[in-house]
């Protein structure tokens, strides 16, 4: 201040009277403001809490709306039917029920709805397991040098864009898989019920068994970190009375340390689960993208109803009577519905566990 | 420890402005460079200018505009080379160019969400019935080729829609099929199953690939599947399904047996890729390769029954000598803009990119191995853009 | 009389196996977490810097070739944005659902419905978030492929995520502060705001990063709302596309030339290094936090 007022070589200025009563009159303001802090506090709260809400409402008025001519047209159809055909866009318009569609055009979804339960439940079979032996590795077995640049490199994980996943599943994962594991899969597996769903043809790398694969990778940081933190969080006095009990790691870890936790390794499996069903851009890569494939085994081309949204909604435009994105509409409102189930389920599953088991080591 | 976080936070703050800041002189600067190197280095390039006699398309000078552009993945490359040369003659206006597919650079034009639109395919009878006022104004010609990946085959396969139809079909599966040895004498098929490659999402490339095949087998194709930006594709046991054409070339280029249909503009990679493609049979019977002689045969073909809406499909026409996949790419543009100012500039954008001298030469199409459009084609497009208020 | 059990050998040596099988299983599950990662890590930095550019970072995509920089500064705008709608709302909900919701013992009360809400709102596909982004604000109200539309999506994507991490590090808070600062005489709001949320700012800030770090990671709510373009952000909320750094990724990588791989490849070397900068400086304010803590 002083430097620059020598530097310029003018008079010191007078006192800014009237940029005083300004301040002293903003104080004013926001010293009533702060008066009232308690009431801003809970009105901004309450608005910002109703945001999800009124976000969540937004989007199935938005998508219902859009979806109304394919769920009055299609019916249950749309559920059931497992063809998604788009008609002659290009040929002649008729009229179903008032609605506006391309002739031959009917959309059944089965596929979609199948391919991404199939996807997200080996997604999530794979990444339960794997989360946990992951987060007790974090948390019990390594000494905190290692595991804290390993959390980290988990935190990575999730943090990878699923772009870049989508990329490498596509290029690297998927020709590796096809030609060095499925095969040796395939070949062994006896031709036996269940295990023959596991049987030839291969396919290139595309498929369920991929894209479950890589969606469990993108579900495991998630699921890891979530339960690492879960773990962290035991405290360690039943953990020692376990093993002064004589228990080895493996049984503390089953009978104390686990139900401890129970509750929130659901809600962690649910966000995983959560992830898994919605996950786009990786899935529209690496699954084959496929409309009406049912997989008739475990390496084939399929695909999902997040997938098929991204790819089909710009061919969907080219249908002039909107059936097209309609019916992409509702296969919408169904995904958004499938998540809502299983965000209710973990409810009901989490309350259970709650109301039945007793935090710690049930015995027997 | 109050403190300390605080500091971080007012670092952060003043790091944030500092970017901004940062953000908004590079923005200027750029800008300006951008405006003082074209004068110089165009001055051969403004003598070609205004006017271009020969073919009578007169491109208006613009009013300073920023104008967006969003559509067609194939036309995509081609707005990328064609937004820069224009702007270094017109440093007035600014285009904004986006790939996002045929169907949303319709319906973008149509809403008026951006102003220029691109498409492989044109409208549809139910498209034009929902937006009486988009034009569908011809660009340039694209082709499409066959590519297959067979290790040892050298020579170019031959293929009709009736073979390519059954391929897809699920009916024709390996590589030495009857059919296929019938018309292919002296080539060695190997006995390999054959892979179908179509495109998961939808595109101008399913439009006339599908398109091809419905007018080869009319009762068949034609009848069961027909055409479209996306079909009901038959399903066949180890089909795959790619993402855009680059999904194509790599999907093919690891799978041994492939058949895949590749915009041109890929060509190079797919031949990169130690890929090849095929003869195709066109209309009146002959097997003929994506020559640049055939295409204009093709093209020249269908310039007198071109309507003066852009209307029509290039495939499969009855010259001898013509490659029977190729097609019109359309700029789709709403006749009613928002201001007069706008529509001069999208006037001048589209003429600069149809005039042979500019756009159409092949100094920016063979970037993406299209061909100019047909001297009577370019007048029908000025015609169309003179719609554009 | 008191007999020691003879040991049953055959059960010691079955806790063995399992207390071995359990010690090698999850370290096998940690390399095949840890594995993959660096899997694609390396796969990105190898493919990437081979023909990296330093002048990427500062020139405009032109074409499908060019620099990254419309790219890094319209992620770096987005971000921005969600920082402040998301960052506001997510914060403001956060403290809601911790302190000031009113507590009841009814299995259906607002609050438990609020909560939930947000449960499933982060369970919500981001591809349903850009579909209505792009129906409702895109098209419908005409902002076109702009700043704002993009900011709002990404914004619902995170705000419960934000809102959660609030909630979490608000719970960790010890009632003996709040009691402390009521026995002081503080109003709520007052004690919230100097006692409360200032011990839970490392949480909150944490959060923050993360979800700044998910959102710039996005690409399926983003193509239909942010649009693409080759300059640089305008200072315009609506009508003006902006470009953000997936979009090469995703766009580039299929495309015909190699100028065009080269860009994606660096684009996602790009996008890793923000994320992990992210990362990293979420770390750091938890680890000082701890050594505060400690002392």
């Amino acid at each position: 201040m002083a430097i620059l007022g020598g530097a310029t070589g003018a008079a010191p200025p007078a006192p800014p009277v009237k940029a005083m009563r300004r301040a002293s009159v903003a104080r004013r303001i926001a010293a009533a403001g702060w008066a009232h802090e308690s009431r801003i506090w809970k009105i901004g709260g309450w608005v910002a809490a109703s945001v999800p809400l009124g976000s969540l409402v937004f989007i199935l008025v938005v998508l219902g709306h859009k979806a109304w001519p394919s769920v009055v047209v299609n019916g249950t159809h749309f559920f059931t039917g497992s063809a998604w055909k788009p008609g002659s866009t290009y040929g002649t318009t008729v009229h179903t029920h008032g609605f506006a569609h391309p002739a031959g055009s009917s959309y059944g979804a089965w596929p979609l709805i199948a391919g991404t339960l199939q996807t997200s439940i080996i997604a999530v079979v794979l990444a339960v397991p794997i989360s946990l032996g992951a987060a007790f590795a974090l948390t019990e077995r390594l000494p905190g040098w290692l595991s804290r640049p390993l959390a980290f490199a988990v935190e990575i994980l999730a943090g990878i864009p699923s772009v870049i996943i989508g990329l490498w599943g596509v290029l690297t994962l998927g020709p590796f898989l096809a030609q060095d594991v499925y095969p040796v899969i395939a070949d062994h597996m006896p031709d036996v019920p269940v295990l023959s769903y596991f049987r030839n043809p291969v396919g290139h790398g595309e498929g369920l068994l991929t894209t479950g694969l890589v969606l469990g990778l993108m579900i495991i940081p998630i699921i890891t970190a979530t339960t690492r933190d879960l773990f962290l969080q035991v405290p360690p006095l039943p953990k020692e009375g376990g093993l002064a009990l004589g228990m080895t790691d493996a049984e503390v870890a089953r009978r104390v340390t686990l139900p401890w936790v129970r509750s929130g390794i659901i809600g962690a499996t649910v966000l995983g689960l959560g992830r898994a069903l919605g996950e786009t851009m990786a899935v529209a890569m690496i699954s084959g993208a496929a409309l009406n494939t049912i997989s008739p085994n475990i390496f084939g081309t399929m695909g999902t109803i997040a997938a098929a949204i991204v790819t089909q909604l710009d061919s969907s435009f080219t249908d002039g009577t909107g059936f097209a994105t309609s019916a992409l509409a509702e296969a919408a409102v169904v995904l958004v519905a499938i998540t809502i189930l299983a965000n209710a389920l973990a409810r009901v599953v989490i309350a259970r566990s709650a109301r039945h088991g007793m935090p710690v080591g049930r015995g027997g | 420890m109050a403190r300390n976080i605080r500091g971080t936070w007012i670092a952060a703050a003043f790091l944030a402005a500092g970017l901004v800041a940062a953000a908004c002189g590079s923005a200027s600067t750029t800008s300006t460079a951008a405006k003082s190197t074209p004068k110089s280095s165009t001055s051969s390039a403004s003598s070609t200018a205004s006017t271009s006699s020969s073919t009578g398309v007169t491109v208006e000078t613009p009013p300073g505009a920023s104008l967006t552009e969003t559509g067609s993945t194939l036309l995509y490359p081609l707005w990328n080379i064609w937004a820069p040369a224009y702007e270094q003659k017109y440093p007035q206006v600014h285009l904004t160019t986006a790939g996002t597919g045929s169907g949303t650079g319709i319906s973008d034009a149509a809403t008026g969400t951006v102003d220029i639109g691109s498409s492989d395919a044109y409208l549809s009878t139910s498209q034009k019935a929902a937006h009486p006022t988009l034009l569908n104004i011809p660009l340039g010609i694209s082709v499409q080729v066959i590519g297959y990946n067979l290790p040892g085959v050298t020579a170019h396969v031959k293929f009709n829609g009736k073979i390519l139809a059954q391929i897809y079909e699920g009916k024709i599966t390996t590589w030495n099929d009857p059919a296929l040895k019938a018309i292919n004498p002296g080539v060695t098929l190997p006995s390999i199953p054959i892979v179908p490659l179509h495109r998961s999402d939808g595109s101008g490339d399913t439009f006339i690939f599908t398109q091809y095949l419905s007018k080869q087998t009319p009762s068949g194709w034609g009848t069961n599947v027909k055409f479209g930006t996306s079909v009901t594709w038959p399903s066949v046991s180890g089909a795959l399904a790619e993402q855009g054409n680059g999904g194509m070339v790599t999907g093919c280029k690891k799978t041994t047996g492939c058949i895949a249909y590749v915009g041109i503009s890929y060509l190079s990679q797919l031949l990169g890729d130690g890929l090849y493609y095929g003869e195709l049979m066109n209309g009146s019977g002959n097997y003929v390769l994506p020559t640049s002689s055939a295409v204009s045969a093709e093209a020249n073909y269908f310039t007198a029954k071109t309507p003066a809406s852009g209307t029509i499909s290039l495939i499969n026409g009855p010259v001898p000598t013509g490659y029977p996949i190729i097609n019109y790419e359309y700029a789709i543009v709403n006749t009613q803009q928002s201001s007069a100012s706008t529509a001069k500039a999208i006037r001048s954008i589209l003429e600069w990119a149809i005039t042979p001298q500019n756009g159409n030469s092949n100094k920016y199409l063979s970037q993406v191995s299209f061909q100019p459009l047909p001297p009577k084609v370019v007048a029908q497009s000025v015609k169309q853009i003179a719609q554009i208020k | 009389m008191a007999v020691i059990a003879e040991p049953d050998r055959s059960a010691i040596r079955r806790r063995r196996r399992r207390e071995v099988a359990f010690r090698v299983s999850t370290l096998v599950t940690l390399a095949l977490v840890v594995g993959p990662a660096a899997w694609i890590l390396l796969g990105v930095v190898l493919r990437a810097l081979p023909h990296w550019r330093w002048s990427v970072l500062v020139t405009p995509t032109q074409g499908a070739a060019g620099g990254l920089s419309n790219a890094i500064l319209g992620t770096l705008a987005l971000m921005a944005g969600v920082l402040v709608v998301a960052g506001t709302l997510g914060i403001l909900a956060g403290v809601f659902l911790a302190e000031l919701a009113p507590v009841t013992g009814r299995r259906w009360s607002v609050t438990g419905i609020l909560r939930s809400a947000t449960d499933v709102l982060a369970g919500v596909p981001s591809i349903t978030l850009g579909f209505v982004g792009y129906l409702a604000l895109v098209l419908a109200l005409h902002w076109g492929y702009s700043l704002l539309p993009a900011i709002l999506v990404l914004s619902v994507m995170v705000v419960p995520y934000i809102a959660k991490s609030t909630e979490s590090a608000l719970r960790q808070v010890p009632t003996s502060y709040r009691e402390g600062a009521e026995a002081l005489g503080m109003r709520q709001g007052y004690a919230l705001r100097k006692v409360v949320l200032r011990s839970a700012i490392p949480g909150v800030a944490t959060g923050l990063l993360i979800a700044l770090a998910i959102s710039s990671g996005e690409t399926a709510p983003l193509l239909y709302t942010a649009g693409f373009t080759n300059t640089l952000p305008k200072v315009a909320l609506i009508h003006h596309p902006v470009a953000y750094l997936t979009y090469p990724v995703w766009t580039f990588y299929d495309y015909p030339t190699p100028a065009a791989h080269y860009l994606a490849y660096d684009a996602a070397l790009v996008l890793l290094v923000l994320v992990l900068v992210l990362l990293v400086a979420a770390r750091l304010i938890v680890a000082r936090t701890q050594r505060h803590a400690d002392r």
